[in-house]
């Protein structure tokens, strides 16, 4: 059921099967939500964890003139922040972009993993640390990037994050996002968004059919927009050799 | 008098001037098939620049789009007006709105 999660943790740390049912143990509230669904909003107190089992989500702002801000995408196996129970109040809102499967985790549940298990702890820091590398190569998309080298890019992103959770195969994902959405995360119009797929597709570098996005050919769509993954910090990424941690292999006897 | 002051200032400081929004056509290589454009001069000066969603793919093709603004248009991103006379309201209303502040 949270196999997403599993393999996603697992691209940053070797887990036991104790380690596995303990994970497992986290997520008895599975719920079923529609697309296009608050699962909470800015100002709500949050109260639970909310992991996305299948299915994509987003965190966004609306501003005052009614734009919207999207900040992050969740995939399967994300968490909408980890530690978000330690805040009073949201200052921002999650909602789903398509059909989600969603389990709530109450804090405690996540404190006793924090307090028993090191290693899980250790998977759940890259999750943060990861999301917050996400967002700092979102940053440079928005401020460096042109439009189209922007969107080719979160596309070699999402295939990326995809692949390492078992959600995409033979290049391809699903991609239930509207224009606006992307339009609205990469601040772009949708007119935009809409010439550059269009742009994209001509070159015979993706196709767009019964939302299935194929990228056909990844070496030239990564080269185009300078994707390079290693901010992913994924196994099959460059550093994951230098991923050594005797410190822990101690502490835990191994 | 206030025409005569109006050639000094700014489109922006002309307090209870009626904004004058003029079309002309222009083509525009927007790297799609929507090239008709036209640019938008309020009082004398280029303001915005519009264009003809003419690419099939498009939400709604026919309609106008605000490509790129100046001045207090800059970054806006409005929904894409069907007709021009739809554009040219709207423009002139975020025109006078910024004198007004």
């Amino acid at each position: 059921m949270q196999d997403a999660l599993v393999r996603k943790l697992e691209s940053y740390e070797v887990l036991s099967e104790q380690e596995r049912r303990a994970l497992s143990a986290l997520t008895p509230h599975v719920r079923q939500v529609p697309a296009r669904t608050d699962l909470i909003r800015e100002g709500d107190p949050p109260e639970l964890v909310h992991l996305i089992l299948e299915g994509f989500a987003c965190r966004y702002k609306i501003l005052p003139d009614g734009q919207r801000q999207i900040m992050a995408f969740f995939v399967p196996g994300d968490f909408c922040d980890l530690n978000v129970f330690i805040l009073d109040a949201m200052d921002h809102s999650i909602g789903t972009i398509s059909a989600c499967r969603v389990a709530d985790i109450p804090r405690n549940a996540i404190d006793h993993i924090t307090e028993n298990h090191p290693r899980i702890t250790r998977a759940f820091w890259w999750c943060t640390l990861v999301d917050e590398a996400v967002l700092r190569e979102w940053l440079v998309n928005l401020g460096g990037r042109q439009a189209d080298q922007r969107i080719a890019h979160l596309i070699c992103e999402l295939l990326t994050r995809l692949e390492a959770v078992g959600y995409a195969s033979d290049n391809s994902f699903a991609f239930p996002f509207k224009q606006i959405d992307l339009a609205d995360c990469m601040g772009l119009s949708d007119v935009h968004v809409n010439r550059t797929l269009r742009d994209l597709r001509k070159r015979g570098l993706i196709a767009l059919k019964q939302r299935i996005l194929t990228i056909h050919d990844s070496a030239r769509l990564k080269e185009y927009c300078n994707f390079t993954p290693n901010y992913l910090h994924l196994k099959n990424a460059r550093w994951s050799d230098r991923r050594t941690s005797p410190w822990l292999a101690r502490s835990q006897g191994g | 008098m206030a025409g005569a002051i109006a050639g000094r200032l700014t489109v922006n400081q002309r307090h209870n001037v009626e904004t004058l929004v003029v079309l002309q056509p222009i083509a525009v290589d927007t790297g799609s098939p929507d090239r008709e454009g036209m640019l938008v001069l309020a009082n004398g000066m280029l303001v915005a620049v519009l264009v003809q969603l003419m690419a099939p793919e498009h939400r709604n093709p026919g309609y106008w789009f605000l490509e790129s603004g100046f001045g207090s248009l800059r970054d806006l991103k409005p929904p894409a007006f069907e007709t021009l006379e739809e554009a040219k309201r709207w423009l002139r209303q975020r025109l006078n709105t910024r004198d007004a502040v």
